[in-house]
């Protein structure tokens, strides 16, 4: 059990099963046992209560995870409306790559994930780092209580909260523009400034919790480290950039990467609910691409198709980072 | 932080400046909400005027709130999202310790494999119309329980209890072993009781996940009359159906609902679906706070 990293990570982190196994590596060949007849009736008699009591779980898994991606091979049929569906290969891929309207859900997407990785990601590191300079614990938490809050916050409250906000006649920043001698913007029906909606709301559900991921990872670095930056006569900054910083790049690395490995998500919940007849061209993204096609216009084969383009896509870019961090920092995602 | 006696004044200043840019973030965290919160409780007659600056109600008024929590559909959806969400954390916590207790098992055969298992669901989803056809196929489309069971073990929070049940001391388990207590009862009776901590935040993890959960219900569930709270909210609030809350008949006439400010009344809304989120707000903090710093630290 190896590596600080953190919150989602915490729980990714645990996932390291497998490789946190190695210390019992002779229950593997016990497990292989299995294929022996002798000791199998032991082994039943011996685990039988444990399996059953896993066995919900189990079903749950099977049902809920495995059952879907079984259902996915209709991306490679022609749906009718009496079973059963045709075989048609790869025909609703061609048909969706020569669509127009896939590469400009395609680019939404990437523009906004970029969006999101470059005007997001940094600001919970800069907010865990000035929190760590808080000396007065309570001070740090109260402080704390308060920006952890809208991470608890459903996107559908998130959106209400943002279009009262960003209201044209009422809302607080629109008053503020027009105090000062603006125009008021209806930022939320206006392309232009739509995904700079998306990437402030999510600073302003997200840049206080994730912070709590990078200020665990500065707890934990050796305060000796800083007793000794002190002895050499170091100030807050040179204290910050060259202790404090280089104690988290693993975990910047780690979270960094899962992000990338989200890159086509962009997440729906958030869009769904900030989308409008007027802004939806600029932020329709594959999975409300996916939702739309196939829950709205019942192109199931096509929808299905987008989704699994965009699953097998979102895999590979989840595993390759993972190695990619396991080499460079020796954390991985999981 | 020995030397906090003899600060110089460029720190000072330093300091002030930090902690300013903080309370900021606190503003802008804060100031929407709570501007919100006034608007549902300030005075009808002076919604019309009230600046979305301002954090205080003018006036004061219960009109919206009784108005909102004797609407049928408010009332529908508050009791919907209550037993939903119950009857999820419930499954939820039972599936996910009984599952993890198992997998916390050094010995157990196949183990490893469904260790994989459970990570490829980690990294591989293939999307919702997939999962929309299952729930077709199982006949679930318009229950409920599409909503209640989909999911209903969460592979994350089933890799945290496991990393807790694998730190429960051996010696307790031999202990039981050599009480007699068979593995159902040294589960019941021995881990259990000692995981309350850990499964009290699972519990709250999947509280919220379950309160905030909208899209399978709105994707899941036509009957409106089954809708959870933010099914509700969002149709009011996001899509702006004004006469699902105010009432055709309100509307034309311009009577009950159709007198109080939309503004308010959304804003009302939005404060009745979070209310469960506040009220557990301290113990999220205890449990999610703790549980996020201790897996970091301990890693």
């Amino acid at each position: 059990m190896a590596e600080p990293s953190a919150g989602p990570l915490a729980v990714s982190k645990n996932g390291n099963v497998p490789k946190a196994e190695t210390s019992s590596k002779g229950q593997e060949s016990a497990s292989r046992l299995l294929a022996s007849s002798g000791s199998f009736g032991a082994q039943v008699r011996q685990w039988w209560p444990y399996y059953a009591m896993m066995a919900p779980g189990l079903i749950f898994f099977i049902i809920w995870h495995y059952v879907p991606i079984w259902e996915a091979k209709m991306a490679f049929e022609q749906v009718r409306i009496i079973p059963p569906n045709i075989w048609v290969g790869l025909k609703n891929f061609q048909v969706l790559f020569s669509s127009p309207i896939f590469y400009q859900v395609l680019a939404n997407t990437l523009i906004i994930s970029g969006m999101k990785i470059l005007f997001v990601f940094p600001v919970p590191i800069i907010v865990a780092l000035l929190l760590n300079e808080i000396r007065s614990g309570k001070l740090r938490g109260t402080l704390q209580s308060a920006i952890y809050l809208p991470h608890f916050l459903s996107w559908v409250v998130i959106s209400g909260v943002f279009i009262a906000l960003l209201s044209p006649t009422d809302g607080a920043v629109n008053q503020i523009q027009t105090a000062l001698g603006f125009q008021p913007v209806s930022y939320m029906t206006n392309t232009g400034t739509i995904r700079w909606v998306l990437v402030i709301s999510e600073i302003w559900r997200s840049a206080g919790w994730d912070s709590l991921l990078y200020l665990a990872a500065i707890f934990a670095i050796d305060p000796q480290l800083y007793e000794a930056a002190e002895m050499d006569g170091a100030n807050r900054w040179q204290k910050i950039w060259h202790v404090t910083i280089p104690g988290i790049v693993p975990t910047i690395a780690t979270l960094f990467i899962l992000n990338m490995g989200m890159f086509l998500s962009a997440d729906l919940n958030q869009v769904i609910n900030m989308q409008n007849d007027v802004n939806a061209s600029t932020i329709d993204i594959l999975d409300t691409y996916v939702y739309r096609l196939g829950l709205s216009t019942g192109e199931y084969a096509l929808a299905t198709a987008a989704g699994l383009f965009k699953a097998v896509i979102g895999m590979i870019l989840v595993v390759t980072s993972h190695l990619v961090s396991k080499k460079l920092t020796g954390k991985g995602v999981w | 932080m020995s030397n906090s006696v003899r600060r110089s004044p460029l720190e000072r200043v330093e300091y002030v400046l930090i902690v300013s840019t903080l309370l900021l973030l606190v503003v802008f965290t804060l100031q929407p909400l709570l501007n919100l919160l006034a608007l549902s409780f300030t005075d009808p007659s002076k919604v019309a005027g009230f600046s979305g600056l301002s954090i205080i109600p003018d006036g004061f008024s219960l009109d919206v709130w009784t108005l909102l929590l004797q609407h049928p559909n408010v009332q529908r959806g508050l009791f919907n999202s209550i037993w939903m969400t119950t009857t999820s954390v419930l499954i939820g916590v039972m599936g996910t310790a009984l599952m993890a207790w198992g997998l916390s098992r050094p010995g157990l055969p196949g183990r490893r494999l469904i260790f994989l298992m459970v990570l490829v669901t980690i990294v591989f989803e293939p999307g919702i119309i997939p999962d929309y056809f299952l729930m077709k196929r199982m006949g679930l489309l318009n229950s409920p329980w599409s909503v209640i069971l989909y999911k209903a073990v969460s592979a994350w929070y089933l890799i945290i209890l496991v990393r807790f049940f694998e730190e429960i001391p051996k010696e307790l388990l031999e202990a039981a072993e050599l009480d007699g207590a068979n593995p159902f009862q040294t589960f019941f009776m021995v881990v259990l009781p000692l995981a309350k901590p850990a499964l009290a935040t699972i519990a709250l993890f999947y509280f919220v996940l379950h309160w905030n959960e909208f899209f399978r219900s709105m994707i899941y569930l036509n009957d409106q009359t089954k809708w959870p709270l933010q099914v509700v909210l969002r149709q009011f609030v996001i899509e702006g159906d004004k006469i699902a809350i105010v009432g055709a008949n309100n509307a034309n006439n311009n009577i009950g609902l159709a007198q109080i400010n939309i503004r308010a009344l959304k804003a009302g809304m939005i404060f009745i679906t979070i209310l469960p989120i506040l009220a557990i707000y301290p113990l999220i903090l205890k449990y999610f706070t703790k549980g996020t710093m201790s897996g970091a630290l301990k890693g």
